[in-house]
């Protein structure tokens, strides 16, 4: 077993444990931190495997960018606690009978006869090639995806103001 | 590149930077309709004028052509309909105008990119783009007790339908390992006998069928047509059909006719969407919900032009198309005009349409004969030709399905008709009085439904000559 085997399983069992914290943590700051060090365990991850630009995309923009959005919501919204169990028992057997039906799956596509599969040839690339491939091959799709953002924003401020209660005209109109 | 080609989408563009920046100033409805309404009005020259140019833009993933133009201009159409309907724009909060035009102007941007993207990556942002304005238009309304609960099930329900469909395009990606629409054609036909190809097109498809409210994802259609303003009910009902029609027929298109589990799933979808919506529409009394539920069955008529997998068949479905336009249009305009104070209308409300707006009866008459397949309307000829279409095919039984639900059908629409004409009101209600330009598109949309409904060849030569484009 060579060592980057044993640094592959090291970090899968890291991402995988905090993963498990992330989803059973009742109090969602924590919940958010674990999560935050299972995406520096995937970007791990893939610099192991080879590509040291999705490992810096995935810290920038997911252990970056996303979770510290989410950690503004939290503290912003200021959730209640909930009593009660984590999951009510209506959603977990649905959620096992899933899994299980996943895992039966997963183990007969594994366990199958691996005669005929072709691995996918690996692409490697550098950040500049990766850059001009996408804004040359594929500038609509950035444009779309840009104007994707501005109506989010938009949307973020149209639902933000009637969050917080109703806007001057309506109480205007109310008797 | 030819920027010409894109005079269209690039007229919406500037409509939508337009009203970005107009909702960032002091709102003035008046001043926003006005503008609105002639930004509209150049997009649809621009649609009209662009109908026969042709061409590849941004490196192959953007086709012009007479396929996508006939799309373009009949969404701009629907486009600008739509906006002259928000002359009193009662469901949206006065302050909020400017944003509903920025999003409506998004929305029918990205669904005339949706009718002539040919890349599978671009096709499936701008159908989220055009998703995303919906739902915040949907959000819009002024009334907190529809606005909220309907666009987060709205949203909900159509997030989940994207997720299908991007698992549907993995499928698809890995069993080809393209992406592009051209290189798709060659390489799916001689796949399609493999199970996963089949599911793949499936799943793809549920996100379109999402669209079009086919049965199984039709569940968010009375729901949103119920809280949104009344005209983005409108836009919701008759424009993004047309650019849900456009997209279906670019990807049912690919299996180029020999697949028959995907004709087997199709028949099924049709069959039930028409027997469920036309059911579930017999015990509504809410007139945006029984629209709704028509709208169902109507997704059921168009994929039986689709899943012929003909070129009659795919230009039956793209009149078709055209014909729901017109005719939910027609309706929902009726709707807006009556229902006071921008609220939702039950049927009963309708009572003593005739005298109150004796045009505004003969409008609904018209477009409810249509709906229903009466001849002589657009409606009984766009149903006419998709029939000949399945006939032609040999789908008998399938065609018999459609006429008994067609007569199902024509029960609550004469229900609503009675309403209009027969039915006394409980308290007398004023006149409904009706500007200058709305009684003119009154009569266009009359003499459309007749003038079509006696004359179809016009049409009926531009769609064949539009679906030739397609594989």
């Amino acid at each position: 077993m060579s060592i980057l085997t044993l640094l592959f399983y090291a970090i899968a069992l890291l991402i995988v444990a905090a993963t498990a914290m992330a989803v059973t943590r009742r109090n969602m700051v924590h919940a958010v931190l674990y999560l935050v060090l299972s995406f520096f365990g995937t970007a791990m991850l893939f610099y192991l495997l080879g590509a040291p630009f999705l490992a810096a995309l995935e810290i920038i923009i997911y252990a970056g960018a996303i979770m510290v959005l989410f950690l503004f919501l939290i503290m912003m919204i200021r959730l209640k606690k909930l009593p009660g169990m984590f999951f009510p028992v209506g959603q977990l057997l649905p959620a096992i009978f899933i899994c299980a039906g996943f895992l039966a799956v997963s183990s007969v596509l594994v366990g199958g006869n691996p005669e005929g599969w072709t691995p996918m040839p690996a692409a490697q690339a550098s950040p500049a090639a990766f850059g001009v491939y996408l804004f040359q091959t594929h500038w609509l799709a950035v444009e779309i995806a840009s104007m994707l953002l501005l109506v989010a924003l938009v949307g973020a401020y149209v639902l933000g103001r009637r969050v917080r209660g109703p806007s001057a005209d309506t109480r205007k109109e109310a008797p | 590149m030819n920027w010409i080609l894109l005079t269209p989408e690039l007229t919406l563009l500037l409509a939508a930077a337009l009203f970005l920046v107009l909702a960032c100033l002091k709102p003035d409805p008046r001043r926003d309709y006005q503008l609105a309404v002639s930004m509209a009005a150049l997009t649809v020259a621009a649609g009209i004028a662009c109908a026969t140019m042709s061409g590849d833009l941004f490196n192959h993933v953007y086709r012009v052509d007479l396929f996508s133009q006939v799309f373009k201009a009949l969404l701009s159409i629907g486009f600008f309909l739509v906006i002259f309907l928000c002359d009193d724009f009662q469901g949206v909060a006065p302050t909020h105008h400017g944003e509903g035009y920025f999003l409506l102007a998004v929305c029918t941007l990205s669904m005339m990119m949706l009718a002539s993207a040919v890349h599978l990556l671009a096709i499936v942002l701008a159908l989220e783009l055009s998703s995303y304005s919906l739902y915040i238009l949907v959000f819009l309304r002024r009334d907190s007790r529809w606005g909220m609960i309907t666009g987060l099930r709205y949203f909900l329900v159509g997030a989940s339908a994207s997720a299908i469909m991007l698992f549907g395009l993995a499928l698809i990606y890995g069993v080809t390992g393209a992406v592009h629409v051209d290189i798709l054609i060659q390489r799916l036909p001689a796949m399609l006998d493999r199970p996963m190809v089949v599911t793949g097109l499936l799943l793809t498809l549920a996100g379109f069928f999402f669209k079009l409210a086919v049965f199984p994802f039709h569940f968010w259609a009375p729901e949103a047509y119920q809280g949104a303003p009344n005209p983005v009910a409108a836009f919701i009902a008759a424009v993004s059909k047309v650019a849900a029609v456009a997209i279906l027929l670019r990807i049912i298109s690919l299996a180029q006719g020999n697949s028959d589990l995907l004709t087997r799933g199709l028949i099924a979808m049709a069959v039930v969407s028409m027997t469920v919506g036309n059911l579930a529409a017999i015990a509504q009394r809410d007139f945006k919900r029984l629209m709704a539920f028509s709208s169902v069955a109507h997704a059921g008529y168009l994929l039986l032009g689709m899943l012929c997998m003909t070129p009659a068949g795919y230009a039956a479905a793209m009149f078709y198309g055209a014909a729901v336009l017109v005719m939910k249009y027609t309706c929902f305009m009726v709707m807006t005009r009556v229902a006071e104070d921008g609220g939702n209308l039950q049927i009963d409300e309708l009572a003593g349409l005739h005298r109150r707006s004796p045009l505004l009866a003969l409008a609904l008459m018209m477009a409810l004969f249509s709906l229903g397949g009466i001849p002589p309307t657009i409606g009984f000829s766009g149903k006419l030709i998709i029939f000949v279409a399945a006939m032609q095919k040999g789908y008998l039984v399938l065609v018999i399905i459609a006429m008994i639900n067609v007569v199902i059908s024509l029960y609550y629409y004469l229900l609503v008709l009675k309403a209009a004409y027969l039915d006394e009101p409980t308290r007398p209600r004023p006149a409904i009085s009706l500007t200058i330009p709305a009684r003119l598109v009154a009569v266009v949309m009359i003499v459309l439904i007749v003038g079509l409904g006696f004359y179809p060849v016009a049409l009926l030569d531009l769609v064949q000559a539009a679906v030739l484009r397609l594989p």
